[in-house]
């Protein structure tokens, strides 16, 4: 990360940003014309080669993009369903095979089959009518189950923005350590996995001197398995909305930036109309309610990195440089977007914002389990009998969430892979001993994350999955740290070569590998797919034996 | 080491001085206890402690921010003693009280072993055939490590990536890359150039220039920062500087401009092989540009002038030092005896030494019998000296380099230091693109594109300019009237004038918006520090001595003036026109700057002398062609100017030139002005001789010789002394240490400097006796007592009133990055390769107008003469305004500029000059010379 490009990229700011003019100039062609790229670096002051090596980096703008017509979705989820080979014969006889690229999970995973085509996200039986889409009569159907158990907060009724937004006018009457009080006391811990108490950061970022902060709204859901983001942002988008005002009035910030991934179309659309709706309400904007507070949002579109979810990846993202992780000191709080400083939080996190300062801070640590209050929403894939959404209590039995809400699973399945890819790989008999929340996760040795759960089938091999997470950190490591740019590569080379050969793996050279990554990694990425992976080996010992050296 | 370690331990209670208790802050290491600095990383906190070799490193570097990527500096960190730990990277963790650090645990040695093993996965393995061999930090770093093979089987790698040798410097060999990123971070940290970035992502991610083109094809500025900071030879130059075939190295100062950057230059059998930027040099700390790092091949250039030449017949041909000398002795004593010492003169050189200079004054004043001495300095610098020894009473930098770590605010003047002074103009980048900066200059220059405010004011309106930012910060209540109530006297009446002023009149002469100028004055005078930063594009003007004078008092009006960052700083043009002007290489102060009219130091001097020195101010350089014109001037000895090529008006020079009975010059190659001389002189170049070069923040380094003077060659001060001594004047031999003996008597702030005690990064004169020196002047009161207010009104350059009407529009000159003026030495390297040629700076307006095209000769026009001069056609100046270099004799730029000059200083105008235009059909082209 550069300190200079942040500051000549904060120049032009969010108006004309950066980024987003990247994403535009490859919209055309999918990757950007290398004149047009080094036009944008002579107006940004920065060098053709940090434009180039911006647009190189993600997965819509780079050259390999060109020509793209429609993407197929190679998620755990979908994977592991085994649907996709279908789903490419049948665009096999429309498109031509350099018109069909790859995302990333599209967020369909209750019913898997997932592509993208012409800016839409499509699942389940819509490549049936692949040539209705492709002749624009049929419009992309989204449906899944939705259910609260407990106090469900998240998933209430949404009645309408004026009444919601009364949480707005009421709040603006208090003083922002008032509210910032109501958040210590509610214990609310960011639910994009780390779990980091979301006042101390409020805090931290509110006492950093400086007259222009933001808030950035972490939409880049991209753990594929997880879609409970993509569920806010377009079923209840005025929760997250309202929690990104709400936290610039505590900050001090008069700017929110919604991170959406591009992956999320519908996400970005619903979002920009609510948006608009605020805007008539005079909700958004100069002096709202009449008061001297201010504030207004920008919506970015993602290009497809799945690194961008890593806050400090996401900042350099926008700032248009490569989203490279940084390193901390300085954190987000202290000197974040354009050198600002800046609060980060999750979609979910800033979700809970409204009903915390509506309710109180007390109420809301009434609910959950010791240090993780609140509830957490779970996203259950295609595999179980009702895949969906579920808000539940944190604290709740993942028994339940297995049985009495995903009512069990269609075909045998031997494990699940929760909290996304850098998540831990449960067992079926480890289910019982787990519930929703932070410390049960960690304490059995695995991850709670942003909880999503993949199903792997009895039928699927563990190798195989294992080589999947190496290849997709391989695919997604932004190729900053050593240990993370070359040993992801490595295992999954290792892995691939034994299970396509007769080579053996050095049972000390794998665990070498992933104790290398995992501790000395700059970011969970490099340093949280060992966790899967031992978890592997530790569960799947006398199905992976056959591949490792006696 | 283990008695050091002892004395590093902490009494765990925290020490207690004067009785007070005071909190010391302390982490341990292996579980011994050390105090922490504030802000200290793990890393420093260890190295610290236990020097650099107990944790190693691959991305971090001395001269950039930590990065985090190689991870090999990781180390475990717990909370208790011996409890859980937590592998960190040191380079970028701070280090936490009362935390315990372990360096080389089992694990630790372990992981760091097994990133090595994956680094080398993707390297080649032909250490032995290596440029860096045995000075590769890779190698270095698995030998300690302890690497015996590499396990992994064998998978993609980019060993088969092509070497780049397009570049006349720069090489790479990206096969050799471990994606430290250390050469992005120097591009952009150090130089702040973004030609290099990482391209891609993961394992494929890899070093791109520009958009995936050569160095050639890039914007590579060629300052080598990249190279120099590889561990491996990923990058690296066509000299090899990174291998250790080299027998010896030599610290000494660049020739090139007045930044003074400190250079390591390696020679093999006596021969310079490549230079280095040492990275505990104060200045440059590991930084320089491609004249210093890579224009150094003229020294050992055939066309080194290597025998003494005297005309005969019309025709320079070789004689023996001997002969040189009788000649010139002869022909000086004849002189001087017939028409008396003030017929001969002498012009000194900011390109030689303290004690060139020094003895070259002396010779003229001592031996000769006359203030008929001047340097270089006049065409450049010589009205800063003037307006702020009138202002402030010394004409130096108040102020530092470093103080840009200090300021809030830089305002740069007429100065394009990012070509002129690159690594001062590296720095003043780096501000500019986080900070507020104003820039003054007619010019969208380098740091104008970077500015918070462009001021682009028409050139020759400096005073105007100036006036509007005063009139401002007075009218908005801006002035600092503590400040200037007790450090200043004056203010009364020049806020009147000041205020006196119409404004709108001053907006329409400079062409520059009131609002914008309202808008910068207010950044400037708002800022809690303030730094000016100004060159010749303040100097070289018929008012330059009074733009530096209001400078001065945007300073004082501000208060910004003897502290940390700010004050009033020139950026001396030559390495050495500070320390020319210290020496008394003009013709009304003697060394040290005393007033030669002044009877009580005029008895000074005669007594410092033992002679009845002379008593009446000499000639200036521009007096000297019109003495000489006028047959006043006989004899004229010139050590190391061209100023045929560089000063203006050239016919008018070489007139004066060709009048003279003996023209004696001291050069290393056979220039313009060589080829009218009587006699020639083949000097040594910097690195063939010892002595010292005052930077433009006063330093006084030391120059070391590197090797020894190409044969037949001597250092001009060994000239000077060997004609003084012929000449019946007994100078002991050339040597620095003596002659700063004798300097330091004389020069009261060189009081405390002995060659001995300057160290590698010398000191800031004033140097007291005790040897301390001084970062900052001026700090309680000035050194003339109080700061000094002047108003001046701006008057339009006798040039436009005179021939503004027939020659529309305005050429101003300049200087490119790649050569040093008029490019004696670096046409001689391959700099020559990478800027090929003069051009002329036009606005597409007026190229249009004239049906320009890009490329096309233009034929430029003044009263003078005519040139022609290749079309470029750029925003970069505004309609009406053209620009210029003179690196390049066959262009002749100074046949078109005019003989106006400074009226105070007679610097001459060389920014605004009245020329007119038209396409060239190629008529006044010229032949290369």
């Amino acid at each position: 990360m550069s300190k200079n490009i942040s500051e000549l990229s904060g120049r032009k700011g969010l108006k004309t940003n950066l980024f987003e003019e990247l994403g535009l100039l490859a919209k055309e062609e999918g990757t950007p014309k290398k004149e047009d790229l080094e036009r944008l670096a002579d107006e940004f002051l920065i060098g053709k080669a940090n434009v180039y090596g911006s647009a190189s980096f993600y997965d819509f703008t780079r050259e390999e993009n060109k020509g793209k017509k429609v993407y197929i979705c190679n998620g755990s989820s979908c994977m592991t369903a085994g649907t996709q080979s279908k789903v490419h014969d049948q665009l096999s006889k429309h498109f031509a095979a350099e018109e069909i690229g790859e995302m990333c999970c599209l967020g369909r995973c209750h019913e898997n089959s997932s592509f993208n085509f012409d800016g839409r996200n499509y699942s389940g039986n819509a490549i049936e009518k692949i040539e209705d889409i492709k002749a624009g009569k049929d419009k992309p159907l989204d449906h899944y189950h939705v259910e609260s158990v407990g106090s469900g907060m998240l998933t209430e009724v949404f009645s309408d923005i004026d009444t919601f937004y009364q949480i707005l006018k009421d709040s603006l009457a208090k003083s922002p350590d008032e509210l910032l009080s109501e958040l210590k006391k509610s214990g609310l811990r960011g639910r994009g996995g780390a779990g980091f108490p979301s006042a101390f950061k409020f805090e931290s970022c509110k006492n950093t001197p400086g007259k222009t902060k933001f808030v950035v709204c972490n939409a880049d859901e991209g753990d594929p398995g997880a879609y409970s983001d993509r569920y806010l942002l377009e079923q209840r988008p005025h929760t997250v909305l309202l929690g990104m005002i709400l936290t610039g009035y505590i900050i001090g910030a008069s700017t929110g930036v919604l991170y959406i991934r591009g992956e999320y179309p519908e996400s970005i659309d619903v979002v920009t109309e609510e948006l608009e709706k605020l805007r008539q309400k005079n909700l958004i904007g100069e002096h709202i309610y009449g008061t001297n507070f201010s504030f207004d949002f920008k919506v970015i579109r993602a290009q497809g990195a799945y690194i961008c979810g890593e806050e400090t990846a996401l900042l350099s993202s926008i700032e248009g440089q490569r989203p490279e992780v940084r390193i901390r000191p300085p954190y987000p709080a202290q000197q974040g977007l354009f050198n600002k400083p800046t609060v980060v939080n999750n979609v979910e996190t800033l979700a809970c914002i409204p009903w915390i300062l509506r309710e109180g801070g007390d109420s809301f640590a009434a609910i959950g389990r010791g240090k993780s209050t609140g509830t957490k929403l779970v996203s259950l894939d295609g595999f179980f009998n009702r895949p969906g959404i579920y808000e539940v209590d944190m604290g709740t039995p993942l028994s339940v969430v297995v049985e009495e809400l995903g009512k069990g699973f269609k075909s045998p399945v031997k494990a699940l892979h929760i909290g996304g890819p850098l998540g831990g790989l449960v067992p079926m008999d480890k289910i019982k001993d787990l519930s929703i929340d932070f410390e049960s996760f960690n304490q059995e040795g695995f991850l709670l994350g942003h909880a999503s759960v993949v199903c792997l089938p009895e039928s699927y091999p563990v190798i195989e999955y294992i080589e999947h997470l190496f290849q997709f950190t391989a695919h997604e490591s932004c190729g900053k740290c050593f240990p993370c740019r070359i040993g992801s590569t490595r295992g999954y080379e290792m892995i691939h070569k034994a299970r396509t050969s007769d080579y053996k793996i050095e049972k000390t050279l794998l665990t070498d590998l992933i104790e290398t990554m995992e501790i000395g990694s700059l970011c969970a990425l490099g340093g949280g797919v060992p966790l899967p992976v031992r978890n592997a080996l530790k569960y799947f010992h006398a199905e992976l034996q056959p591949f490792f050296n006696a | 080491m283990k008695s050091t370690l002892v004395d590093n331990k902490i009494n765990m209670n925290g020490s207690s001085l004067n009785g007070q208790k005071t909190e010391v802050k302390i982490a341990y290491i292996d579980n011994v206890a050390y105090e922490i600095k504030d802000g200290e990383t793990i890393l420093s906190f260890v190295k610290r402690n236990f020097g650099k070799d107990l944790v190693p490193t691959l991305c971090d570097a001395p001269n950039l921010d930590p990065f985090g990527s190689c991870r090999v500096c990781s180390v475990d960190v717990a909370l208790q003693e011996n409890g859980p730990a937590k592998a960190q990277a040191s380079c970028h963790t701070p280090v936490m009280a009362g935390s315990y650090i372990y360096p080389s645990s089992d694990r630790i040695q372990k992981l760091r072993k097994n990133i090595v093993e994956l680094v080398l996965t993707d390297h080649p393995l032909d250490c032995l055939t290596c440029e860096v061999n045995n000075n590769c930090e890779l190698q270095e770093v698995a030998a300690k490590v302890g690497i015996r093979d590499v396990r992994y089987p064998e998978g993609k790698n980019h060993l088969d990536r092509k070497k780049d040798l397009s570049h006349p410097y720069m090489t790479s060999d990206m096969s050799k890359c471990i994606n430290c990123f250390r050469c992005v971070r120097a591009c952009d940290e150090v130089q702040g150039q973004f030609v290099l970035s990482m391209a891609g992502r993961g394992f494929d991610s890899h070093i791109v220039k520009g958009s995936e083109v050569s160095f050639k094809e890039s914007d590579c500025v060629s300052c080598g920062a990249c190279a120099q900071a590889c561990p491996t030879s990923a990058i690296s130059d066509v000299f090899e500087s990174k291998s250790i075939a080299k027998a010896e190295t030599t610290r000494t100062i660049c020739t090139y401009c007045g930044v003074g950057c400190n250079l390591e230059v390696a020679t093999v059998n006596g021969k310079v092989k490549s230079i280095q930027a040492p990275i505990d040099a104060e200045v440059n700390k590991g930084h320089t540009c491609l004249k210093g790092r890579f224009a150094f091949s003229f020294y050992n250039h055939p066309e080194r002038l290597k025998t003494p030449l005297i005309r005969k017949n019309g025709e320079l041909v070789p004689a023996s030092w001997d002969e040189a000398y009788e000649y010139i002795a002869k022909e000086l004593t004849r002189i001087k005896t017939d028409f008396g010492p003030d017929y001969i003169a002498g012009i000194s050189s900011a390109r030689c030494t303290n004690e060139e200079n020094y003895l070259m004054q002396k010779f003229i004043r001592v031996v000769i019998g006359t203030n008929n001495i001047d340097s270089c300095a006049r065409v450049c610098h010589s009205p800063t000296a003037l307006g702020m020894q009138r202002a402030f009473g010394t004409g130096a930098a108040t102020n530092s380099i470093i103080d840009l770590k200090y300021t809030d605010c830089i305002m740069v003047i007429g100065a394009n230091p990012t070509d002129g002074h690159p690594v001062t103009g590296a720095k003043l980048k780096q501000f500019a693109m986080k900070g507020t900066s104003i820039v003054i200059d007619p010019r969208r220059t380098e740091m104008a594109k970077y500015a918070t405010y462009h001021l682009q004011l028409k050139p020759g309106t400096n005073v105007a300019m100036m006036n509007m930012l005063l009139y401002y910060i007075i009218s908005e209540g801006l002035a600092d009237k503590g400040f200037i109530e007790e450090r200043t006297e004056g203010y009364e009446d020049f806020k009147n004038q000041i205020l006196a002023n119409d404004i709108d009149e001053l907006s329409r002469i400079t062409g520059v918006d009131k609002e914008l100028a309202r808008k910068a004055a207010m950044a400037y005078a708002s800022a809690k520090n303030a730094m000016s930063f100004h060159g010749l594009g303040v100097t070289e003007h018929s008012q330059g001595t009074y733009t530096v004078m209001l400078i001065a008092d945007l300073a004082m009006i501000t208060g910004n003036i003897g502290r940390r960052g700010v004050g009033v700083n020139p950026l001396r043009g030559q390495n050495n026109v500070q320390g020319a002007a210290d020496m008394g290489c003009q013709p009304h102060q003697g060394a040290g700057y005393y007033d030669l009219t002044n009877p009580d130091y005029q008895k000074m001097y005669d007594d410092f002398y033992q002679t009845d020195m002379p008593k009446h101010i000499g000639y200036k350089i521009p007096q000297m062609y019109d003495a000489s014109l006028n047959n006043k001037l006989k004899a004229l000895w010139l050590m190391g100017e061209d100023n045929v090529q560089t000063d203006p008006n050239t016919n008018h020079v070489k007139a004066a030139l060709g009048n003279l009975d003996l023209l004696v010059v001291q050069e290393i190659f056979m220039t313009e002005t060589a080829k009218m001389a009587h006699v020639v002189l083949p000097a040594a170049s910097f690195l063939e001789k010892s002595g010292t070069f005052t930077n433009g923040e006063r330093r006084i380094q030391r120059v070391n010789k590197v090797v020894e003077p190409i044969e037949g060659t001597k250092p001009d001060g060994q000239i000077v002394v060997e004609i003084m001594n012929k000449m019946g004047y007994p100078q002991a031999p050339y040597a620095p240490d003596t002659m700063l003996e004798e300097i330091s008597k004389i020069v009261p702030f060189f009081a405390g400097v002995k060659w001995d005690e300057l160290g590698e990064n010398g000191k800031q004169w004033p140097v007291l006796p005790d040897g301390s020196d001084t970062e900052i002047l001026h700090i309680d009161s000035f050194k003339r007592g109080k700061g000094k207010f002047h108003n001046a009104d701006w008057k339009e350059s006798q040039e436009l009133v005179t021939n503004g009407k027939e020659f529309p529009y305005i050429i101003t000159t300049n200087r490119e990055l790649e050569h040093y003026n008029c490019g004696t030495m670096t046409r001689r390297t391959k700099n020559a390769e990478i800027l090929t040629e003069d051009v002329l700076l036009i606005n597409p307006i007026d190229a249009a107008k004239h049906l320009i095209n890009e490329g096309d000769m233009v034929c430029v026009e003044s009263a003078r003469g005519k040139i022609d001069v290749k079309a470029r056609i750029t925003d970069e100046v505004l309609p009406g305004i053209l620009s210029s270099t003179f690196h390049f004799p066959e262009i002749r730029m100074n046949d078109i500029t005019s003989s106006v000059t400074d009226s105070d200083a007679l610097c001459p105008e060389y920014k605004v000059v009245a020329v007119n235009i038209r396409k060239s059909k190629g008529k006044y082209k010229l032949e290369k010379v």
